[in-house]
C-alpha cells in the first residue's frame, strides 16, 4: 500500500529525514512515533505530496509520488484522507458544510459537465469517473449524513464549528477525511489537544472505521498511549533517523535502547541505585515469579513501580524493582531462566526525582 | 441668553443657505469615495492574490516575482496622495477623457489606494488559519478552490472591515479632489472655511464628514460581526 525506501529531505541546510524506509500494508495502522521537531509530521506529508522529498522514494499504490504531476497530486489526494491536531476545520461553515466540502471540490459544476459531455459521446470515462460519478446535491446530502452518522454527530449536522468540543471537532474532522472514500488516512497528532478521555474515544473511532472500511492508516503522534492502543506497527523517529522499525508489542517487550529511553520517560519516581524493569506477558503473569525470586535467591529488593497496559487486545504487566548491585546480575540471570523480559533503566541519580505516574 | 440664541440661529442660519452646496459635496463625496474603494478593491484584491500565491510560504511560492510585487506595492503606497494627483494627470487623461471634475478625480485615487488595498487584503488572506488551507489541500482542492472556496469565504469578515478601513482613507483623500475641481466636502471646507473666512461652512463639512467616517466604520462592524 505504502513504501518509503531511503527517503531524504532537508530544509535549506538542516536535514530534516534522513535515509527513511517503511512499508505500510494495508488495512494496517500504522504509527510513526517521535518527540516534536523528529521529522514526523513532515514525512507524513510526503506521503501525500503536501511536502516534496529530495531523494529516496515514497510508492503510494504503486505510484511514484514525486513523479506525479499537478493533478495527478490532486488525484492521489483525493484517495488519501487526512486529520490534524489542530482540527483545521473551516469556521465559518457549519459541521454539514464542512464535511460536504470535499465532495464539492471533486464535483464542480464544471466536472459535472465534462462528465456529461463524456456521456454524449459515449465515452465510458477513467476508471475514477466511473467508480465517482457526479454526485447530486441529495446525494451529498445522504452522503455527509451517513458519515456524520457514524462519527455519532449526525444531530449537530447545522451547528457551528465554535459551538463544537475538541473531541466533536476532530470527528467533523475524521468524517471530513471519509468523505471521498479514500483508502488511507493520515492522522497527524489527532489526538494532541484533546484530554485522555476524549482521546480514548476518538481512538475507538479509528479502530472502528480501520475494521469496518478496512482502511489502512498511518498515524503521527508523540502519545505512547496512542501508539500502544491502536498501532499495529510503528516507527521510531529521532532527529529525522529511523531507531526502530517493527511490531508494536515485540518493540515494548524487548525495547531497543532508543525506544528504552522514550518508555522510561513515562516512568515514575525511581529511587537511586539499579532498577529493572520487567514486562510480564499475560501468561506468566499467572505465576507468583515475583515472591518465587525473593525465596529462590533470598534477597531483598523493593517494588517501585508497575502498571497494567493495553496492547492492542492484550493486556501485559510491568514491574520495576530495585535491587542492591551485587544482586543484579543474580537477579538478571533467575529472569532469564524463566523468559521474562527484563532490563536495567537509566541510573537514577540521587534525588533525582521525576514526575509520578504510577 | 439672547448671545447663545443669536449664535444658534446663525449656525442654522448658515446651514439653511449653504445646504444646497453642502449636499452637492455630500454626493460627490460619497461617489468619489464609494466608486473608488470598489475599484481599489477588485484591482486590489488580484494582486493580493497574486501576492499570497507567490508569497514564499505561498500556495506556488514564487520568491522572485513576491520581491518585485512587494517593492511595488511599497513604491505605490510611499508617494503622497496630492502628488500623484498631479503626476498621473496623463494617465487620469488617458483612462476618462479628462483631467478635472469628480470622474477625473476617481482614477488618482482607485490607483493611490490600490496597492493599500492589496496590502490589507493580504494581510487578512494570511490570517486565515494555515491548517485550513493544508486540509483543503490534503483533500486534492487546486489553488483556485483554496483562493475562492476556502481562503476566500474564510477571509471574508476580516475583508470587509479592511474594505471600510479602505473607504475611510479614501474619503480622507477625497478631500484633495478639490485640486482637480472634484469638488466633495473637503473642497467645499477649504474654498469657503478656509479661503473665503466662513468658518462655518468649515465646521458643516466636517461635521458631515465626522458622520460619514462613523457610519462607513460601524456599518463595517456590523458586516464584519454578522459574518463572523
Amino acid at each position: 500500500m505504502i513504501e518509503v525506501s531511503a527517503l531524504c529531505k532537508a530544509f535549506g541546510r538542516q536535514t530534516v529525514l534522513r535515509d527513511i524506509s517503511m512499508s505500510v500494508r494495508r488495512g494496517e495502522i500504522f504509527g510513526i512515533v517521535g518527540h516534536s521537531g523528529a521529522g514526523k509530521s513532515t514525512l507524513l506529508r510526503c506521503l501525500n505530496g503536501l511536502e516534496t522529498y529530495d531523494s529516496g522514494s515514497v510508492k503510494i499504490m504503486g505510484q511514484e509520488v514525486g513523479e506525479l504531476a499537478g493533478s495527478g497530486v490532486l488525484q492521489l489526494r483525493r484517495a488519501m484522507g487526512m486529520i490534524f491536531q489542530d482540527f483545521s476545520l473551516m469556521s465559518r461553515k457549519n459541521v454539514f458544510e464542512n464535511v460536504a466540502f470535499p465532495l464539492k471540490v471533486w464535483n464542480t459544476p464544471w466536472q459535472r459537465m465534462a462528465g456529461r459531455a463524456l456521456a454524449l459521446l459515449g465515452k465510458s470515462g477513467s476508471g475514477a469517473e466511473r467508480t465517482r460519478p457526479c454526485l447530486s446535491a441529495a446525494q451529498i446530502h445522504e452522503r455527509v449524513m451517513s458519515l456524520l452518522d457514524m462519527v455519532g454527530l449526525a444531530h449537530k449536522s447545522g451547528e457551528r464549528i465554535q459551538s463544537l468540543s475538541g473531541g466533536q471537532k476532530q470527528r467533523v474532522g475524521i468524517a471530513r477525511a471519509l468523505a471521498l472514500n479514500p483508502g488511507i488516512l493520515l492522522c497527524d497528532e489527532a489526538t494532541s489537544a484533546l484530554d485522555p478521555q476524549t482521546t480514548m474515544s476518538i481512538l475507538d473511532l479509528l479502530e472502528d472505521i480501520n475494521r469496518k472500511l478496512n482502511l489502512t492508516i498511518v498515524l503521527v503522534t508523540h502519545q505512547m498511549e496512542v501508539v500502544k492502543r491502536l498501532c499495529h506497527r510503528l516507527l521510531l523517529l529521532d532527529a529525522g533517523v529511523s531507531q526502530a522499525v517493527g511490531r508494536t508489542e515485540d518493540l515494548f517487550l524487548t525495547p531497543p535502547d532508543n525506544l528504552k529511553k522514550f518508555i522510561d520517560e513515562e516512568f515514575t519516581v525511581l529511587p537511586a541505585g539499579i532498577n529493572i524493569r520487567l514486562t510480564f506477558p499475560r501468561e506468566i503473569a499467572q505465576q507468583s515469579i515475583i515472591t518465587g525470586m525473593a525465596r529462590d535467591l533470598d534477597i531483598d529488593f523493593s517494588i517501585v513501580g508497575g502498571k497494567l497496559e493495553r496492547y492492542l487486545d492484550d493486556v501485559f504487566g510491568f514491574l520495576i524493582i530495585n535491587v542492591q548491585r551485587e544482586q543484579v546480575e543474580a537477579v538478571l540471570a533467575y529472569l532469564r531462566g524463566r523468559q521474562i523480559p527484563g532490563q536495567i533503566l537509566d541510573e537514577q541519580a540521587p534525588g533525582h526525582m521525576r514526575d509520578t505516574g504510577v | 441668553m439672547s448671545g447663545e440664541t443669536s449664535f444658534f440661529d446663525a449656525w442654522i442660519k448658515g446651514f439653511v443657505d449653504f445646504w444646497p452646496e453642502l449636499l452637492e459635496a455630500s454626493i460627490d463625496t460619497l461617489y468619489m469615495v464609494f466608486t473608488s474603494t470598489l475599484l481599489s478593491l477588485f484591482f486590489g484584491f488580484f494582486l493580493a492574490v497574486l501576492l499570497i500565491i507567490t508569497h514564499p510560504g505561498g500556495l506556488r511560492p514564487q520568491p522572485g516575482i513576491y520581491r518585485v510585487l512587494d517593492a511595488l506595492v511599497n513604491l505605490g503606497r510611499s508617494f503622497p496622495f496630492i502628488i500623484l494627483l498631479i503626476a498621473i494627470q496623463p494617465f487620469t487623461r488617458l483612462s476618462v477623457g479628462k483631467t478635472i471634475d469628480s470622474e477625473a478625480a476617481i482614477v488618482p485615487l482607485t490607483v493611490a489606494a490600490i496597492p493599500f488595498a492589496a496590502r490589507v487584503l493580504e494581510g487578512s488572506f494570511l490570517e486565515v488559519e494555515r491548517g485550513v488551507v493544508e486540509a483543503a489541500r490534503s483533500f486534492g482542492a487546486g489553488t483556485g478552490q483554496i483562493i475562492f472556496r476556502v481562503m476566500l469565504p474564510e477571509a471574508l469578515p476580516a475583508l470587509i472591515l479592511n474594505a471600510a478601513v479602505i473607504a475611510v482613507t479614501l474619503l480622507g483623500y477625497a478631500a484633495m479632489a478639490g485640486v482637480v475641481g472634484g469638488g466633495g466636502l473637503g473642497d467645499l471646507a477649504i474654498r469657503y472655511g478656509y479661503n473665503r473666512f466662513k468658518p462655518e461652512v468649515m465646521l458643516y463639512s466636517i461635521v458631515i464628514l465626522v458622520i460619514m467616517v462613523q457610519c462607513i466604520q460601524s456599518l463595517g462592524n456590523l458586516l464584519y460581526k454578522k459574518l463572523r
